[in-house]
C-alpha cells in the first residue's frame, strides 16, 4: 500500500500492518502433532520400540554423565541434519540459496522478516570464501538462517540460529561420509558450516568466520 | 529421507506465513492457531501433492481453504462474496520504498498512530480483499501466486488489490479525520 510513497508518514499496510507470527506454542504444538503422525505411519511396533528405548533412556538418566551423553548425541543428531540439508540443498538445482548474493548487505536483510533473529553475515571474499547467497533452512526443530560460501569450487552450507544462554566455544571439526563438518558458538550464535572440501580448508574457514 | 524431516524442512519454515494469513482471515490469535494446527495436519497428509520447490504457496492455498471452511462454520456473517465484476481492473502498481529511520518522537507517535489505524482498517475490510493485500503487501507473493492461492483469475487478482487499496485508503482517511 503506497499511496503516497513520498512521504514516508503515510500510512502504508507493508511497513504498518502487523505480520503476526506463529507463537513458539504453536510451533511446538505443530511439531508434536507431525511427529505423532509420522510415528503412527512407521507402525505400531516402532511406538513398542519407542516405549522400550525411552524406559532405557529413563534408567540412563540416573546416571551421572547422563546429561554429558545427551548432549553428545544431540550434537549428533544435529550433525546428522547438517549433513542431510547440505546434500539436499546441492541436489535440487536453484536450491543452495534464495537469495544469491555476493554482498552481505543484501543477504542480511533478506532474513529480515522470514526468521525471528537477525544472523550475522560476513563476505568473506577478501580471505578467499566469497559469500554467494542464503536461504532459510530447517535444523533441530526450528528455522534456521543458512548462508553458502565457496572454498574454490566447492560449496558451503553454513547453519546459524540463536543459541539461548550457550557461552563461546572454538570450532570443532569432524567429518562424516567424505564431508567436513565444523560447529561452534559465538556471540549467542550457534554456527554449523559443512562442505565436501578438505577437513583443513574447513578448519581455516570456520577460524576466520568464528574470530570476525 | 523420511517423510517427516521432507515435511520439517520444506514445509515447516513457513509456519510464520501460514499464522499470518491465518491470523488476518479470523481476526483472532486463538482461532488462528486452531486453523493453522488444523492446515498443518492437512499439509501432511498431502504432502505428496507439493510440486513446487518453495512450499509456501502451496501451504497458504491450504491454510486458506482452513481458514474458509472455519470461517463459514463458525462465523457465516465474515465471508460475504465479492462482486469482482463491478470494479476496475486498473491495477497500481506497487512503489517499494524504505522506511523512515527517524528517531524524532513526534515521528515514533505518528507511526504508531499509522500502525494502529491501518491494522483496524484493514481488519474491517471484506475477507475478500483483505486476504489479496495480506498475502501482496505482507507476504509479498506474485500476483500468480495469490491467484493459484485463492482459487481466481489473475485478472481478479489485480481488481481486487485495486478495489480492495481504495477501500483501505478511504477507510484509513476516515480514521484519521476521527482521529485528529
Amino acid at each position: 500500500m503506497n499511496m503516497k510513497p513520498e512521504n514516508p508518514l503515510e500510512p502504508d499496510v507493508a511497513r504498518d500492518a502487523t505480520y503476526h507470527r506463529a507463537p513458539e506454542a504453536l510451533r511446538e504444538k505443530v511439531s508434536a502433532s507431525i511427529k505423532d503422525m509420522a510415528r503412527a505411519e512407521r507402525g505400531p511396533a516402532f511406538g513398542r520400540w519407542m516405549l522400550l528405548a525411552a524406559s532405557f533412556a529413563a534408567v540412563s538418566f540416573v546416571s551421572w554423565n547422563a546429561a554429558l551423553m545427551t548432549a553428545a548425541s544431540h550434537d549428533n543428531a544435529i550433525e546428522n541434519e547438517v549433513l542431510t540439508a547440505h546434500v539436499r540443498s546441492l541436489m535440487v538445482p536453484g536450491r543452495l540459496a534464495d537469495v544469491e548474493s555476493t554482498d552481505q548487505h543484501t543477504v542480511k536483510p533478506w532474513f529480515a522478516g522470514k526468521i525471528d533473529f537477525a544472523p550475522p553475515v560476513r563476505d568473506l571474499a577478501a580471505d578467499g570464501y566469497p559469500l554467494t547467497g542464503g536461504r532459510l533452512d530447517y535444523i533441530d526443530g526450528r528455522a534456521v538462517a543458512a548462508l553458502t560460501y565457496r572454498i574454490r569450487l566447492h560449496p558451503v552450507n553454513v547453519f546459524v540460529w540463536p543459541a539461548a544462554g550457550a557461552s563461546d566455544s572454538a570450532p570443532k571439526m569432524q567429518t562424516a561420509k567424505g564431508y567436513s563438518i565444523a560447529h561452534w558458538t559465538r556471540a549467542g550464535m550457534r554456527y554449523w558450516a559443512v562442505t565436501d572440501a578438505g577437513p583443513e580448508e574447513i578448519s581455516r574457514f570456520a577460524e576466520i568466520l568464528a574470530s570476525g | 529421507m523420511s517423510r517427516h524431516s521432507d515435511f520439517s524442512r520444506s514445509v515447516m519454515p513457513h509456519l510464520d506465513a501460514a499464522y499470518n494469513l491465518a491470523r488476518w482471515l479470523t481476526r483472532n490469535d486463538h482461532d488462528a492457531e486452531d486453523v493453522v494446527q488444523e492446515a498443518m495436519i492437512r499439509a501432511y497428509r498431502f504432502f505428496e501433492s507439493l510440486r513446487e520447490a518453495d512450499a509456501r504457496p502451496w501451504l497458504l492455498a491450504i491454510v486458506r481453504n482452513t481458514g474458509y471452511t472455519w470461517l463459514a462454520k463458525n462465523r457465516p456473517a465474515d465471508v460475504v462474496p465479492i462482486d469482482d465484476t463491478s470494479t476496475l481492473a486498473s491495477d497500481v502498481v506497487t512503489i517499494g520504498h524504505t522506511s523512515p529511520t527517524e528517531t524524532n518522537p513526534e515521528v515514533i507517535l505518528l507511526q504508531s498512530a499509522n500502525r494502529k489505524i491501518v491494522n483496524q482498517a484493514l481488519e474491517d475490510l471484506p475477507v475478500g480483499y483483505r486476504e489479496v493485500l495480506v498475502m501482496r503487501e505482507l507476504e509479498d507473493l506474485s500476483y500468480k501466486e495469490i491467484a493459484s492461492v485463492a482459487g481466481i483469475p489473475i485478472g481478479t487478482v489485480m481488481s481486487r488489490l485495486s478495489r480492495g487499496r481504495d477501500l483501505l485508503k478511504s477507510a484509513i482517511e476516515l480514521r484519521m479525520r476521527k482521529a485528529s
